[in-house]
């Protein structure tokens, strides 16, 4: 059965996938994080604006489409959701 | 008959243990509120905020019976304490059942408000035996998440909150039958062998070391 996903798992989601995904060094397309990310094109914009504007992500502008790198903050929250992670899993909750 | 000194003594120091263990989860899962702003910490700090000053007003009455200093009547106190104890565990309990509720699986479905008299029982009776019904319920969660995740972590978490629960239930026995002083004692010896269980995710945590200078 399908589970609801939090806001913050949704981000680290988006996070982990521009982390992972960015092979070659020079940022991933919202198609790759649409895909990975399982939403909306709507909704994947504006979460992306935001992360953006929070500095988790950096927007890389190339000539017909934007990419998206993750920023060193980027890394270190996704370091601390997984740390967190762990720590409400151990008391059978999910973050 | 009262709880004679020494007893009372061991007691009530111990009391302070569960403080210091209940106050560490508390800021362990506010500092992961402020950093992904996940409700579900919120609720498992509101749950040890509440268990922290709970044993702390109990061992606080505890000791001062020993040297007494506080003007306010005891019995006020214990209670106040027990209340807060009681609040503490239903937000643990309250927090699977969100969880329950978000991830859209099959609960436990425990969540059926035991039958209690309040004409037959003193309002400390009704409290202890709700603290055990919600950490009852807080063990049946964590097993069933156990079982999902495989989780060792988990597991030691789910045994902590049995010692807990069996302490909770031997509390309301030891309120039901007050000349067994030894039932009080175990009592707490259970209880703060549960909360050093629960102590482990924190120092894991402790360890990982996770630094980060604010919300993000």
């Amino acid at each position: 059965m399908a589970q609801y996903r939090t806001q913050v798992r949704i981000i680290a989601d988006v996070l982990s996938t521009a982390r992972d995904m960015n092979t070659e060094g020079n940022g991933v397309g919202v198609t790759t994080l649409l895909r990975k990310g399982n939403m909306s094109y709507t909704r994947m914009t504006k979460l992306l604006s935001e992360l953006v504007g929070s500095g988790l992500l950096l927007e890389l502008n190339g000539e017909k489409i934007s990419k998206y790198m993750i920023s060193p903050k980027g890394v270190q929250f996704l370091l601390a959701y997984g740390s967190f992670e762990d720590f409400a899993t151990s008391f059978g909750l999910r973050l | 008959m009262a709880i004679s000194g020494d007893i009372a003594l061991i007691r009530d120091v111990l009391q302070f243990i569960g403080v210091f263990v209940s106050f560490s989860i508390a800021y362990v899962s506010f500092r992961g509120v402020r950093q992904t702003e996940s409700s579900a910490l919120l609720r498992l700090a509101t749950a040890f905020f509440f268990l922290g000053f709970g044993f702390l007003a109990e061992g606080v009455v505890g000791l001062s019976q020993i040297a007494p200093v506080l003007p306010i009547s005891a019995t006020t106190i214990v209670v106040g304490g027990l209340l807060l104890e009681t609040t503490g565990y239903f937000f643990l309990a309250f927090s699977h059942v969100v969880d329950v509720m978000l991830s859209k699986k099959m609960g436990a479905a425990l969540l059926v408000l035991p039958v209690i008299s309040f004409s037959t029982g003193q309002l400390s009776d009704v409290l202890s035996i709700l603290s055990f019904y919600f950490v009852l319920y807080g063990v049946v969660e964590t097993v069933y998440s156990y079982a999902r995740t495989r989780k060792p972590d988990t597991l030691l978490i789910a045994v902590g909150l049995s010692l807990i629960g069996m302490g909770t239930f031997i509390q309301w026995l030891s309120l039901l039958y007050l000349q067994v002083d030894v039932l009080s004692l175990l009592e707490v010896i259970l209880q703060e062998m549960g909360l050093l269980i629960l102590f482990t995710p924190v120092l894991r945590f402790a360890l990982g070391g996770v630094r980060l200078d604010g919300p993000v």
